[in-house]
């Protein structure tokens, strides 16, 4: 059971879109946002994030809700834009009302941002002045606390199987599809992170221990794999993991 | 019995969802929904100019290619950034939204590192900048994982099949940085003429520095 976000391994997507110069070698330079609108979704995005009305885990599991359909037709910032706008009608930062009015104002042209001297800010808007020291901040996920690792490094795991998250049928996980139910390596503890499982659904940050755990390709794609050497490193929470054999 | 929550993840039958009621023409669909937050006073548009400024200017690989080029002219600087790279990456001023958490993986004649995000776009920002096109497709994100000496190859790189491949899926707030080989050739190089070797695509695995003709 998964949504469509979670696409590690699946058959059927065609050649990476690798940018290539006009002698078609592969080239590293790609503007960082190919069109304005680009800019601003994502940047609009950030901002509204700032307000405080809801956390990463939160923003990423709407992105993940959008049906089906749409997230495939989707291009990457239509995605993003979406889901800000879920996110602003739920946490009623815009009323259902305001968007149709301001759709119906775009569709026939009639669109104007206010003056600077109407418009009245927020008290929780993020300034201009604040963007760099806040940038510098980020969002640690790390927490202190007091709980202590289950596994030790070389301790042999197999990771939960179906629907890892245990609250919300159907809600935020970050152990992916491809590794579910898989015997893995504890290669490192992380120090104890935000539970997104809880955190994505209110439920409070959880912290709990999160490592970083090594998965042979023959044991996640069997005979499929390309190299029996190769190793696969997934960073996954303790309660993704029990100890193997169990 | 059924102990979870009696609620789908959904916030909505597909049907209520408010973005369905947006206009179809992308362009148009960001600007009533950015003209609104203004009008609100939610958002303020120097804010939007500064973010947008920063990342197309200030913050990119550039960064990355200095942790790199540092990193293979001081040993000591090298094993700090492998024993605690958030650290060692912050004394270069780098640091915070979307590297927090810094892991950096070191390529080596016998091993070679990719990092791909399977469930999102998650990508080390201070010292990469926003992630390229092709990092955030559908086609890089589900078939790294299972086929990466194939997907390296689109990239032109081919791999001994002795070299091992370790493919670090960034499903955590931990954010990866590979550090390729220092290229042949390269030894009266200083630390500024060596951080123009070093490219985007390295840093991520998908492409090696550049040689020197």
């Amino acid at each position: 059971m998964s949504r469509m976000h979670d696409m590690g391994g699946r058959f059927g997507d065609g050649l990476i879109p690798v940018p290539r110069d006009d002698e078609n070698e592969v080239t590293n330079f790609e503007p960082t946002f190919k069109y304005e609108w680009h800019a601003k979704a994502w940047a609009i995005t950030l901002a509204a994030g700032a307000l405080g009305e809801w956390n990463l885990d939160i923003s990423r599991h709407y992105r993940e809700c959008l049906p089906p359909k749409d997230y495939i037709n989707f291009s990457y910032y239509e995605k993003w834009l979406a889901a800000l706008t879920n996110l602003l009608i739920d946490k009623k930062l815009v009323s259902f009302d305001e968007l149709k009015e301001y759709v119906s104002k775009a569709k026939n042209g009639t669109l104007k941002k206010f003056s600077n001297k109407d418009i009245k800010l927020d008290r929780r808007t993020w300034l201009a002045k604040d963007v760099q020291k806040t940038l510098g901040w980020g969002g640690p996920s790390i927490r202190d606390t007091n709980i202590n690792p289950v596994f030790d490094i070389g301790d042999k795991v197999i990771t939960q199987n179906y629907s890892p998250n245990k609250d919300v049928s159907g809600g935020h996980t970050r152990l992916p599809k491809y590794a579910m139910g898989r015997v893995g390596v504890i290669h490192s503890y992380n120090n104890n992170h935000v539970f997104p499982d809880k955190n994505a659904h209110d439920l409070g940050e959880n912290p709990l221990p999160l490592y970083t755990v090594e998965f042979k390709s023959s044991e996640l794609w069997g005979e499929l794999a390309e190299n029996e050497n190769d190793s696969i490193f997934l960073d996954l929470w303790e309660p993704y993991l029990k100890l193997f054999p169990h | 019995m059924n102990k979870k929550k009696d609620i789908s993840g959904d916030h909505h039958h597909p049907h209520d969802q408010a973005h369905s009621h947006l206009p179809s023409d992308p362009e148009l669909r960001v600007k009533a929904v950015e003209t609104l937050l203004l009008n609100k006073g939610l958002i303020d548009s120097k804010t939007l100019d500064e973010l947008i400024d920063t990342y197309e200017n200030r913050i990119g690989p550039k960064n990355g290619a200095k942790v790199v080029a540092k990193a293979w002219v001081d040993l000591e600087y090298k094993k700090r950034l492998l024993n605690d790279a958030t650290s060692a990456i912050r004394e270069l001023s780098y640091q915070g939204r979307q590297g927090e958490n810094m892991v950096v993986v070191e390529n080596t004649t016998e091993t070679h590192n990719v990092i791909v995000c399977t469930l999102c776009s998650c990508y080390p920002w201070p010292v990469l900048g926003i992630p390229p096109t092709w990092y955030k497709s559908d086609e890089y994100r589900s078939r790294t994982v299972r086929e990466p000496r194939k997907v390296l190859l689109e990239f032109g790189l081919s791999l001994d099949p002795k070299v091992q491949i370790k493919v670090w899926d960034s499903t955590a707030e931990i954010r990866y940085l590979v550090l390729p080989m220092r290229p042949k050739g390269t030894k009266n190089m200083d630390e500024r003429e060596l951080a123009e070797l070093v490219t985007r695509n390295s840093m991520i695995g998908t492409g090696l520095p550049k040689e020197i003709k």
